[in-house]
């Protein structure tokens, strides 16, 4: 027989008519930390805690997503001063090992200098401004040479040859180092800024953010897939589809089933880094009355499933849970498929969607069956498109064996992402339909009489978050890179 | 030409064959043989990074796919030539010259 879904009764406040702006819950259902409270392996204090705050309801101006000058003046002012993820640690993991990291027209040499020295070179050659290496390309290198006319850089950025250097008396080669961007290194990710007045990153995330980031450890993942795609929007857009679950039931409905989107949890931490805990193994407010517990089961969907190895779901028994049976399962099945050590995982980490980002354009998902890494980046060519990559991680295997860096496939923008080998296929439904709202999402805005977005106050809080901040860049001078006003190392 | 135990998995060897400068490649899982020499500026690939069934220019950073030749990346355009190898009896034999 089967098994009604459970329908716990919240003791949500403020759901009536009438409260404060802000206040308002989903009615009728139970807050995300009762969900989790109620689980067998307990939650840890990042996930046990709240941090939201109501930060206005007016309405979002909609030229920032449709006029060029917009995109113009994100250039020269917002990723001018702003932390971004440039690449992971270990694909430089040897001295002379770089990576280029592109954004916009910027470009960046991400090497390694030293075993704790990793730099980030302005990508052009100091004579005649040649990129040094081209765009989307990594390696080893022994020297920097330009292609044009050989000038040439040792790896730690001083100047190496000119060649006719008898041609250039006016030229100071002690001062003729390659330019730097400012480089930190936070859980195995290599964050650049090029502003050399920017604040420390650790104060940038602030200190109750970075308590969770550290928590994570996420130097001990790999990443196992990485896939790209150029999406049919503006980088702001593709980011705020993904800032809240208020759109699950219509856009991904086969995922509601298994996915408690309206009462999911929503937070903000000082002015760069948010987040939302979407539980998962629970059905959705929505559909109360309408689903078995073994339905929550069968439509649950992983971004990590290929640790199950393609087995089949169990069954929930009489007075079970989807979610417990989930997290049982997918502990053991998981330990045992990546050779990983999962007890002191709490099941809301294990099972959940945890959804934090960074400004501008730096997604992190902690938890383990939905291990992802986003990264959002402007096409330089059209404010309307944008680059879109989705990194999975695992934890590194017990013996400590770090397999080696992943290649990136990269998708045509005709492409299904369920076409990207190893990308789980209910993952990649779930990213095309995404997809396909942001084009028309795109186009309607450009067509629209109405010239603001309305958000929620709760559910789309994160959107006015992101929207703030990129708001505060906006209204600083521009300020693109000088050598001139570059510290000299 | 090789024997095999002269190049455990992630290492390549330079070896002259028949006046063909080749590099051997173990890499992803498979051998490789290809021209050591860069179809961009003509520069040794010997001491370039492979990985993942690539290797890259030390110098001005192509790269080239082991398994076709292919240029993956600027400023190469050009593929470079990639011959048959095969092992015998633990010993790595390439065909070209």
């Amino acid at each position: 027989m089967a098994v009604e879904a459970k329908e716990l009764k919240g003791t949500q406040k403020g759901t009536q008519k009438g409260a404060a702006k802000g206040e308002a819950r989903c009615p009728g259902a139970p807050t995300t930390q009762e969900i989790i409270a109620a689980d067998k392996v307990a939650a840890p204090k990042w996930v046990r805690s709240e941090s939201y705050k109501f930060l206005g309801d007016e309405e979002i101006s909609t030229d920032r997503y449709i006029e060029p000058s917009f995109a113009k003046e994100e250039l020269d002012k917002l990723w001018t001063r702003t932390w971004q993820f440039a690449c992971r640690e270990e694909n430089i993991a040897q001295i002379g090992d770089y990576q280029v990291y592109d954004l916009g027209p910027y470009s960046f040499i991400i090497t390694r200098v030293g075993p704790k020295d990793i730099r980030a070179y302005y990508n052009a050659c100091l004579h005649r401004g040649t990129k040094l290496r081209a765009s989307g390309s990594e390696g080893c290198a022994s020297e920097f040479q330009c292609s044009f006319h050989g000038w040439s850089w040792n790896i730690d950025g001083t100047n190496k040859n000119v060649v006719c250097d008898w041609d250039f008396p006016h030229v100071d080669r002690k001062k003729l180092s390659l330019p730097e961007a400012k480089v930190e290194v936070l859980g195995g990710f290599v964050f650049i800024n090029m502003d050399p007045a920017a604040p420390p990153l650790a104060e940038y995330l602030g200190p109750q953010f970075k308590a969770h980031f550290d928590a994570w450890k996420l130097e001990d993942r790999y990443v196992y897939l990485h896939v790209s795609k150029r999406l049919p929007c503006n980088w702001k857009l593709a980011i705020e589809a993904f800032l809240e679950a208020y759109h699950v039931i219509r856009t991904h409905p086969q995922v509601a089933v298994s996915n408690a989107d309206a009462n999911s949890q929503y937070d903000v931490y000082g002015e760069h880094v948010n987040r939302f805990i979407s539980t998962l193994g629970v059905l959705s407010p929505h559909l109360y009355g309408k689903h078995t517990e073994q339905d929550i089961l069968d439509q649950f969907t992983l971004g990590d499933s290929g640790a199950l190895g393609g087995s089949s779901k169990p069954t929930v028994s009489e007075g079970g849970s989807a979610r417990q049976v989930m997290a049982e399962m997918f502990r053991g099945m998981f330990e045992k498929a990546t050779n990983t050590d999962l007890s002191a995982v709490s099941d809301s980490e294990l099972l959940d969607c945890f959804s934090y980002t960074i400004f501008p354009n730096f997604f992190v998902f902690p938890g383990i069956s939905l291990p992802m890494i986003y990264r959002f980046r402007p096409d330089p060519r059209d404010h309307r498109k944008c680059l879109y990559e989705v990194l999975f991680m695992r934890p590194v295997p017990l013996d400590g064996k770090r397999p080696e860096p992943v290649e990136p496939i990269h998708l045509r923008d005709d492409q299904s992402f369920k076409e990207a080998a190893g990308m789980d296929p209910g993952f990649g439904a779930i990213l095309d339909q995404d997809t396909d709202n942001l084009f028309l999402q795109q186009e309607g805005l450009e067509a629209s009489a109405k010239h603001g977005l309305t958000l929620g106050n709760y559910q789309e809080v994160r959107v006015r978050h992101f929207e703030k901040a990129v708001e505060k860049y906006l209204a600083m001078d521009a300020k693109r890179p000088d050598i001139e006003r570059l510290p000299s190392r | 030409m090789l024997n095999l135990a002269e190049l455990p998995p992630g290492t390549k060897k330079a070896v002259d064959v028949n006046g063909v400068a080749v590099l051997v490649c173990n890499s992803n899982d498979r051998l490789y043989a290809v021209s050591n020499i860069c179809s961009h500026a003509h520069e040794k690939l010997e001491c370039g990074r492979m990985s993942r069934g690539w290797i890259g220019c030390p110098v001005h950073g192509a790269r080239f796919d082991l398994a076709t030749g292919r240029a993956m990346n600027p400023p190469a355009k050009d593929p470079i030539a990639t011959y048959p190898v095969r092992v015998v009896e633990d010993w790595i034999e390439v065909a070209a010259g």
